[in-house]
């Protein structure tokens, strides 16, 4: 009983003994499951991990390219700025330098007065704009120029005169006011710091 | 190493960017605060009450075009353009009323309001509760005056007065009673030139 059981323990333990009847049927029913070597294949659609968004993939490539962005925009905005600064300057021409005269009607005359003592802002802007700009030098010299693109340029120029002597009466106004409360505040000041020493002035003669 | 390295990578471009666009908002936030021209626009009712307004508003375009019309050849024009030139505006809102008391602390608050920004420092406070206040305000920007606010209340006047850009105050003052400008009576005011 005991070799029995000892050659059915080796048979067990390493296939040495008597087979087993029992032994071998499970043998078979669990060889199936035996480990078989094989490569490991992947199946195509399957995704490990979560997928990675456009923005978290590219997050350094796109904050450069925002920083870039911000500075070419504000570097545009700040020339865009200087360059509508300069603009009127080179627009208008000194009263020193000769200035085409406008031949026109009385009524036009009088029409362009009163539309250059009220300005419009829309107007100003038309007469500013690059546009406008006068060139007494090519009017004078180009024969084939419409007479009536020519007529227009000359009442924008008088409008222009004219809108000026306005502003120059509004600027000799406001500086006389400015003047006027500076001399007043510097008058009060030192009436206010100095009281004593006007007080105490005499009347000499 | 490397999934390190583009980490840190991320980070420096991402606080890069938001140091830019903080630094943009900053520069943005000091020039707007810097900005020598105040706002008046609130004083606009007070011109239904008032009996007498003046309301000038010379921004730089016109001031351009203003000072190219001045002549250099006419001493008195020659120092006015001169006073003007470089100014980047001038804007004077006056109303003076038939009676007292048409405008109240509040109306001036608005303007008072942006005087208090540190950019602005007050040269003169003069203050009269008889003959009223006038505050004079200057902007000073590289060790220049970069502009002047004049804020004058009287019992039936008020009057703000703000120049943007480079001021003379001292040739300014003595404008009044100079060519074009008529003196106006006010005590103070420097002596007539001489001929």
């Amino acid at each position: 009983m005991n070799s029995k059981q000892n050659s059915d323990a080796d048979y067990l333990w390493d296939k040495t003994g008597e087979p087993d009847p029992e032994i071998q049927q499970l043998e078979e029913i669990l060889g199936t499951l035996r480990y078989q070597p094989r490569p490991l294949e992947i199946p195509a659609g399957l995704h490990v991990g979560r997928e990675r968004s456009f923005f978290r993939s590219y997050a350094a490539p796109l904050a450069i390219a925002a920083t870039v962005a911000m500075l070419l925009l504000g570097l545009g905005l700040w020339l865009g700025l200087q360059r509508l600064q300069r603009s009127p300057q080179q627009i208008v021409k000194s009263p020193d330098t000769p200035q085409v005269q406008p031949v026109s009607s009385p009524d036009e005359k009088q029409n362009s007065a009163v539309a250059a003592s009220t300005p419009a802002p829309e107007q100003k802007r038309i007469e500013e704009s690059p546009r406008h700009r006068v060139n007494p030098s090519l009017l004078a010299q180009n024969s084939k120029r419409d007479r009536n693109t020519a007529v227009k340029d000359q009442q924008l120029t008088l409008k222009q005169q004219q809108e000026a002597r306005a502003a120059k009466d509004q600027l000799m106004l406001a500086l006389r006011v400015t003047s006027a409360k500076l001399n007043l505040a510097q008058k009060k000041a030192q009436s206010t710091n100095a009281p004593d020493l006007i007080h105490n002035q005499h009347k000499i003669g | 190493m490397k999934l390190l390295s583009q980490t840190l990578l991320k980070i420096a471009s991402v606080k890069l960017a938001a140091l830019a666009v903080l630094l943009m908002l900053g520069a943005t936030a000091t020039a707007l605060a810097q900005d020598p021209r105040i706002q008046t626009s609130q004083l606009d009712a007070l011109a239904a009450k008032a009996s007498e307004t003046v309301d000038v508003n010379i921004d730089e375009s016109l001031m351009a075009l203003t000072t190219k019309f001045l002549s250099s050849k006419d001493e008195d024009e020659k120092k006015v353009k001169e006073l003007v030139s470089g100014l980047k505006g001038i804007y004077v809102k006056s109303f003076e009323f038939e009676s007292e008391g048409q405008y109240t602390d509040a109306d001036l608050e608005s303007i008072r309001s942006q005087l208090r920004n540190p950019a602005w420092s007050r040269i003169i406070n003069a203050r009269s509760k008889k003959d009223g206040s006038v505050e004079v305000y200057v902007m000073h920007t590289g060790g220049q005056i970069s502009g002047l606010a004049v804020l004058a209340t009287e019992l039936k006047e008020i009057t703000v007065i703000n120049i943007v850009g480079p001021v003379d105050l001292e040739k300014l003052t003595q404008l009044e009673g100079e060519f074009g400008i008529p003196d106006l009576g006010l005590e103070g005011s420097k002596p007539k030139r001489k001929n």
